[in-house]
């Protein structure tokens, strides 16, 4: 989901041509109240942030609401909302897959299953699981793995988000890198994880009111979904623009260029669980809970809010296609012709019905999103730094005060490396496609590593790092084989008819998860496993979890769990 | 001792839809009086004025609810 909706700021990078919307005086009102607000919460909290506990961790005082819709924001990013409401354009409803299949049963299941294990473990990150679970060495290559790609992701968040704002608005590219680098340095380093987290539950806020006028607006100028279902499938004179599953039976039979195996297996399964179980910038919200009922709370909210998702960014995108009185292109064609693009969807239906100062709200909406992801990553960045890499083996017997230091300093160190980043990626732009991919290379196989942790109390050192390491290699040679022959798809995606890219990234994720599995069991086999009683409170079965005492049944997480778990059931149903 | 309460993220929440509310319905209600000369799709359902105004009240009420409160310890 990441990869693909980067993908659109890649694409983007060849249209910076003319600008869909010009501000008015409000515009820029509700621009700058937002950038107040915002420096006021960094110096405001900068008081409440002065152990590492309260720096890199929010102190762990978190409530079951703001970890919730924390950790949902902070994948909620601007990137992520116009790539995929191109998307719903360009592929219709398929679109929604990733972030209903694709997200709500890896987020009920954290909740559920996995995050016990987390907080009763007390570590400060995945990195530090798999150090407890799995030593130093699992724990070296995902720490070095996650920081090197987080920062460097930061500043293609930070390059994309100036991009955006120069083709929307004509904006000037240092312009908006400077001042948003700033501001995410100052909130960040001073207010720490604390800052970070309240500045995503504001921006949580502010894309809903920001974009959800464009939806309502939308069906009731289409005269609701009945009718726009009707016009979409008359205007394309194809059905597969509505429905989420009774096409994917074969590659060829949608849009989109997928088969129901791979969305429900490769999605569904491996890329879902390993972003939304294992990827710190997200668990990182979690982690920050005030109790374990609160953590394990947090995803479940996070499901319902991600439940919702699709109604401000795929339905902006198929109102589009009935009510928008031209025709949307791919990029390389929109450059040539200068026609407006598929990722310019979102921008588009926002000028359509919003006029001045709803018009800066939205795109207040836009500039948080971006914002809160360099922060989010800047933040995930500065404590594996920290605690998994400075903290392990550079500076091992620091004081408290030393750590929280070289916390601010490597935020701003990660603020600076973004901005180079940035600039980097401006001058060439196929570095942002690498960064993408790197980034996917470790997600599939960590979650292989940290699901048979928690899960097998058979897993070995030994048996986890050749694991992680074997997934990684296998992914990165998946990748590199497919992109010097383009034909090997069909080995990989075990179909000649799968499309480069959704496909591949599922299929490669699916493949290097396996790997990582399989070698993960040989070599536990192999080697000696652990004494159970130093995997107390790392897996499941070894140790009894802490009981949750709740008033009433409807109090309980697995009784929300299951009500989110239900309506996802039927919301596939009545699309399908 | 006196003093007050933490400022929840609520009441930032809360602060930010009143300003923006307020500031959205006024420009509703302005344009009311002064129309636009490029009019946004549906413009004849005054959106700014009603979204606006939702907004407002939703964020008036979380600012009270959740205003720092004193407290003497």
């Amino acid at each position: 989901m990441l990869v693909a909706s980067l993908k659109t700021a890649s694409l983007l990078l060849q249209a910076q041509t003319r600008s869909l919307a010009h501000l008015d005086s409000v515009d820029v009102l509700v621009i700058a109240i937002y950038f107040a607000i915002v420096i006021f919460i960094g110096f405001y909290l900068k008081g409440s942030s002065n152990t590492s506990e309260e720096f890199f961790m929010a102190g762990r005082e978190m409530t079951a609401w703001i970890a919730g819709l924390s950790f949902v924001s902070a994948n909620l990013g601007s990137l992520e909302l116009m790539g995929w409401a191109g998307s719903a354009y360009q592929y219709g409803i398929l679109a929604t897959h990733w972030y209903w299949i694709g997200a709500i049963p890896a987020m009920l299941f954290l909740g559920i299953v996995m995050m016990p294990f987390y907080y009763i473990s007390k570590v400060n990150s995945v990195p530090g699981y798999l150090h407890l679970r799995f030593g130093d060495g699992a724990r070296a290559l995902s720490a070095v793995s996650f920081a090197f790609m987080t920062i460097l992701m930061s500043g293609v968040n930070m390059y994309s988000m100036a991009l955006v704002m120069k083709v929307v608005l004509g904006w000037n590219l240092n312009f908006s890198i400077w001042v948003s680098s700033i501001t995410v340095a100052a909130y960040v380093a001073l207010g720490g994880l604390k800052s970070a987290i309240y500045n995503e539950v504001l921006q949580f806020v502010l894309i809903w009111v920001g974009a959800a006028l464009v939806p309502i607006l939308g069906l009731i100028e289409v005269g609701g979904w009945h009718n726009l279902s009707t016009q979409i499938t008359t205007n394309l004179h194809r059905g597969d623009y509505v429905h989420l599953w009774s096409t994917l039976g074969h590659f060829k039979d949608n849009p989109m260029g997928v088969q129901w195996p791979g969305i429900v297996f490769g999605l569904g399964f491996v890329i879902s669980f390993g972003y939304w179980t294992t990827d710190f910038l997200v668990v990182q919200r979690v982690l920050a809970a005030d109790n374990i009922r609160s953590a394990r709370m947090a995803p479940i909210i996070g499901a319902a809010f991600k439940m919702m998702t699709p109604f401000i960014v795929i339905l902006p995108g198929l109102l589009a296609l009935s009510v928008l009185p031209f025709h949307l292109v791919g990029e390389a064609q929109a450059v040539a012709t200068h026609q407006h693009s598929y990722n310019e969807v979102l921008p588009l239906m926002l000028v359509r019905y919003c006029g001045p100062g709803l018009l800066g709200m939205g795109v207040t909406a836009l500039i948080a999103g971006f914002m809160s992801g360099m922060a989010g990553n800047v933040s995930a960045f500065s404590t594996v730094w920290t605690y998994d890499i400075y903290g392990a083996f550079i500076n091992k017997k620091a004081t408290d005060k030393h750590y929280v230091a070289m916390g601010r300093w490597c935020t701003l160190i990660g603020v600076f490396i973004s901005i180079l980043t940035a600039y980097l990626v401006q001058h060439a732009a196929s570095i942002m496609d690498y960064v993408q991919a790197l980034f996917s290379f470790f997600i599939a196989p960590l979650f292989g590593t940290v699901i048979l942790g928690m899960l097998w109390k058979r897993a070995t050192k030994a048996g986890g790092f050749y694991g992680l390491l074997a997934g990684t290699v296998t992914s990165i040679s998946l990748w590199i084989w497919v992109q010097r022959d383009p034909s090997a798809l069909k080995y990989v995606a075990l179909s000649p008819d799968a499309n480069i890219g959704m496909a591949e990234n599922i299929y490669r994720a699916l493949w290097a998860w396996s790997v990582c599995v399989l070698v993960t069991v040989i070599v536990s086999y192999a080697t000696q496993p652990r004494p159970v009683k130093e995997l107390e409170g790392l897996v499941y079965g070894v140790s009894p979890l802490p009981e949750e005492h709740d008033d009433h049944w409807w109090q309980k997480p697995i009784v929300w769990a299951s009500a989110v778990g239900a309506i996802f059931i039927v919301l596939n149903i009545i699309f399908w | 001792m006196q003093g007050r309460e933490t400022m929840s993220i609520w009441f930032f929440c809360g602060v930010m839809l009143l300003a923006y509310g307020a500031i959205i319905c006024i420009t509703g209600l302005w344009e009311l009086s002064h129309p636009l000369l490029n009019l946004p799709a549906l413009s004849g359902l005054h959106a700014p004025i009603w979204w606006g105004g939702a907004l407002a009240v939703a964020g008036l009420g979380y600012t009270v609810k959740f205003f720092p409160r004193r407290y003497r310890g």
